[in-house]
């Protein structure tokens, strides 16, 4: 490697990134734990002295509520979307390579188009008055329609479209990496296809699993605009708390603290997805 | 039956992430008020669009801050992914991991850690915050595309070309750029798309001075049932599905 | 190596801008709270744009003007009643200087010179009315003429309250027979405690249009603004309004120029063009809210100027409260149930 001075060309490039980062990544975040630890203030937007105050506050019992219900939307917005995802990944492993090609671009299609648009388009499907429930009334499976929009359910159907795909693509990725002689000598020794699956797919596939509730579980507790426009403004999620304390409510070291929660679980998830990748190297499969 | 159930159960998935889009797109020829019943085939919410000059000009703003961002943000990460593909330098894991906390951390969290720094240094809502927010958001899909191109390309080229005195800056330009020239264009392309989409971080990064398109969308959901969404959202969906065919056809063409 | 990268980007910034026209008006309202004629209008008359903006509530608003204070980003606000003194005291706005205003005589006695805003210094009113019950007679049996009825078994799961916290608490405070502006806590704990017996029912909350609730068949029953009502009444029929018998809620919404307003001069002169008796009737006729501009009162089309949802009698404001200002120490109590009001399941 030659000198920096000989490399102007590589100083420029570092600076730039290097510069990038610090100011609009590591320096914002620094400024969210710093706000976290500050005093809401009614006239400025923060004031010493220096406390946990807003810590404190989320481990209040009403806080605490909107969080775990939060979080019990966004795991069995996961749940559904690993049992939606994890068999069709496979199914997709099944069909010819050029099939797939075009079946992975039909995911992909939803994705590239605007997720409130599509979110409004559930809205239209779910209403009282809507399609589903004049379809079902029209067959005569229902007298009454359905009350499912502003529901509990209508927020956690909104987040299952919106991420549906972040789960199923990573789950292709293992599938597709998953060598048909494993699960032949899986068999040649004698293992049955559940035995197969529980010993042989499962762990293989886990790194695929981990990195789908990644990029599911998290965004699902975010996406503040599912619950406005499919739960009437109630079945929060994190993301409204959140967004509701920096706009509205203006006490900013409360949402500072909350979201830094959120970074922690991400932190968290991350953590667990190396530990099973390094797991299965270590197998040295 | 091996064969047919994984077909089945494809095909019953694809119907489910399909029936809300179709409803979309079919209702935005609806000529009633209703969104739920047809009253017969009409253009007028295309019409009643174009002739909103608030709507019109969110378009364009959005269009040009998709645009402006997509760019930088593929300058700037193609760089990042050359920095980190071919340049050894202490933090070298630090800022790798600071690109996989953009991508990873929530939405939410990237906004309101930006909204607190635009403050903090009196930067003006408007095109400019969201220009940056949107190139920081962007950036780390770009690295990782480029980086992806870049895992399996011949080293010895780049050495054969400094074995003939190229400097580190032509080498880059000569040798390099074209080698990642289709995952700049994809990156770039999946950046416009990202930036155009965008609500979270938008909405608290933007000022009154520049309005885009999200957010007007948003501002129209909330108040209820508008058939212009249908038709604002059909011709959103014809745009997205044609930048992804050219990006794919980009990518496939490379590879021959 | 900070300021490099945001010299570059304020380079490409710059260009980004170009198109910023000095003859702007950045106007802060309410959603669907002014006819899009009024604003063409406007523009045809004196050539400027108008850049509408619209929030849901006055706390949505006053968080966005404080957190956009440095930036100028607002010409105009139109805050309700106790936002005004609010914003007049933590100096956030700007005097409006009344030479440059033409048509404040028009403007009911009844309604310039308040307490929230002595010789309105700040702020000249634009529209008031009332918050009361619709209902969806189609789908409703029965009589509903009181506040308390919402609380009714067989209107599980169909009621609808607007997102807006002095609004739902007025309620819950006028069931319980106190004042709707209470300030004790007590009370509104109280209040919570009876709203919390509600939220069973409550379907959802809506402040950017609370009429389409109705008319999509999602509520039949709850709280609406007046204006509303008769805008989903063209659409449907059945919808009607009822002043309840606790009273109705009164409200008074005001123009006011942020401290930092870019552009002041075209905010005196949009107000001077809304203060116009002509302009205001058509305000009134199109979104349904009464004009407290009594020279347009005389335009009115008779249909609009005798619909009791728009202009109540004196019978109907018998018990009507008008909201006033509670102080910031009262408003965090509010804060407070409110959030444990809306996150209770």
């Amino acid at each position: 490697m030659s000198s920096v001075t000989q490399q102007p060309f590589r100083t420029a490039v570092l600076v730039l990134v290097w510069g990038w980062l610090l100011f609009l990544v590591l320096t914002p975040n620094l400024l969210v734990v710093g706000a976290s630890v500050m005093t809401r203030d009614p006239g400025s937007f923060l004031s010493l002295p220096l406390n946990l105050d807003a810590y404190r506050q989320l481990m209040n019992p009403l806080y605490l509520d909107v969080f775990l219900h939060s979080l019990y939307m966004a795991a069995m917005t996961t749940l559904i979307c690993l049992l939606i995802g994890y068999p069709f990944a496979w199914a997709l492993t099944k069909v010819g390579k050029q099939r797939q090609m075009l079946l992975i671009f039909l995911l992909i299609v939803p994705f590239w188009t605007n997720s409130l648009v599509r979110t409004y388009a559930l809205k239209l499907l779910l209403a009282t008055n809507g399609l589903l429930n004049n379809a079902l009334m029209s067959l005569g499976i229902i007298e009454e329609p359905l009350r499912m929009l502003y529901t509990e359910g209508a927020v956690i159907v909104g987040l299952v479209y919106l991420l549906l795909p972040f789960m199923i693509l990573p789950l292709y990725a293992v599938f597709d990496d998953l060598r048909e002689d494993l699960l032949r000598a899986s068999h040649d020794l004698g293992a049955g296809r559940l035995a197969t699956f529980v010993h042989v797919i499962v762990p293989l596939t886990l790194p695929g699993v981990l990195a789908g509730v990644m990029l599911v579980l998290l965004p699902a507790m975010g996406l503040f605009f599912v619950p406005d426009i499919l739960g009437g403004s109630r079945n929060l999620l994190v993301g409204n708390v959140i967004k509701n304390q920096f706009l509205d409510a203006r006490n900013w070291p409360f949402g500072a603290a909350a979201s830094i929660v959120l970074t922690l679980a991400m932190a968290f998830l991350m953590f667990a997805h190396r530990l099973s990748k390094r797991r299965i190297g270590e197998d040295g499969v | 039956m091996s064969r047919w159930l994984p077909r089945t159960y494809l095909t019953l998935v694809y119907v489910l992430l399909y029936v809300p889009i179709i409803v979309l797109v079919v209702f935005s020829f609806n000529d009633s008020r209703s969104g739920y019943e047809w009253g017969g085939l009409s253009l007028r919410w295309y019409e009643a669009l174009f002739n909103n000059r608030a709507m019109v000009q969110a378009m364009w703003n959005s269009l040009w801050l998709a645009l402006s961002a997509a760019t930088v943000s593929t300058m700037i990460g193609a760089l990042t992914a050359l920095a980190l593909h071919r340049y050894r330098f202490r933090g070298k894991k630090l800022l790798n991991g600071m690109l996989f906390i953009v991508m990873m951390s929530p939405e939410i969290v990237l906004a309101i850690s930006l909204l607190a720094l635009f403050l903090l240094v009196g930067l003006k809502l408007g095109y400019v915050s969201l220009l940056l927010a949107h190139v920081t958001f962007c950036l780390p899909f770009v690295v990782i595309t480029v980086m992806a191109r870049l895992s399996g390309f011949d080293e010895r080229l780049p050495e054969a070309a400094r074995d003939l005195g190229a400097s580190d800056f032509t080498m880059t330009r000569t040798v390099l750029i074209p080698v990642i020239m289709p995952a700049l264009v994809a990156g770039w392309l999946l950046g416009f798309t990202l930036s155009l989409d965008d609500v979270v971080v938008s909405t608290f990064v933007s000022g009154p001075s520049y309005e885009i398109l999200p957010l007007r969308i948003y501002s129209m959901v909330r108040v209820g049932l508008k058939p212009e969404v249908n038709a604002l959202g059909t011709l959103l969906l014809v745009f997205s599905l044609f930048m992804l065919i050219l990006s794919q056809w980009i990518l496939l063409r490379s590879r021959r | 190596m900070k300021k490099l990268a945001l010299a570059g980007m304020l380079a490409i910034g710059l260009t980004g801008c170009s198109s910023e026209d000095p003859q702007v008006l950045n106007l802060y309202n309410w959603s669907e709270y002014m006819p899009q004629e009024v604003l063409d209008r406007f523009t045809e008359e004196t050539g400027i744009q108008v850049v509408y903006t619209t929030y849901d509530s006055n706390e949505a608003m006053y968080a966005r003007l404080k957190l956009l204070d440095e930036s100028a980003a607002y010409d105009l606000a139109v805050p309700s009643t106790y936002y005004v003194s609010k914003m007049r005291q933590e100096d956030l706005l700007m005097p409006i200087d009344r030479s440059k205003i033409e048509g404040f005589g028009n403007l009911d006695d009844d309604l310039v010179n308040l307490d929230i805003d002595p010789d309105n210094q700040y702020s000249i009113p634009y529209l008031w009315g009332t918050t009361g019950i619709a209902v969806d007679t189609d789908d409703v049996e029965g009589e509903v003429t009181a506040w308390a009825d919402l609380w009714d078994e067989r209107f599980q799961g169909r009621v609808m309250l607007t997102n807006d916290m002095r609004e739902v608490f007025h309620v819950g405070l006028r069931v319980l027979g106190y004042s709707g502006n209470s300030t004790d806590p007590q009370e509104i704990e109280e209040a919570y405690e009876k709203l919390a017996e509600l939220m069973p029912s409550v379907r959802t909350f809506n402040s950017d249009a609370p009429r389409m609730p109705y008319l999509e068949g999602e509520a039949d029953v709850g709280m609406i603004w007046n204006g509303e009502a008769v805008m989903g009444k063209e659409t449907m029929p059945s919808l009607e309004y009822v002043y309840p018998e606790e009273g109705i809620i009164a409200w008074l919404d005001s123009f006011v120029i942020p401290k930092n307003a870019r552009n002041p001069e075209a905010a005196h002169q949009f107000i001077s063009f809304v203060l116009q008796p002509e302009i205001a009737a058509l305000i009134s006729e199109d979104i349904g809210y009464a004009t407290p501009n009594q020279a347009a009162l005389e335009l009115l089309d008779e249909s609009v100027a005798n619909d009791r949802a728009s202009y109540p009698t004196d019978a109907d404001m018998e018990n009507a409260e008008f909201q006033a200002d509670i102080g910031d120490d009262a408003l965090q109590i509010y804060a407070k149930f409110w959030e444990m009001l809306k996150s209770g399941r």
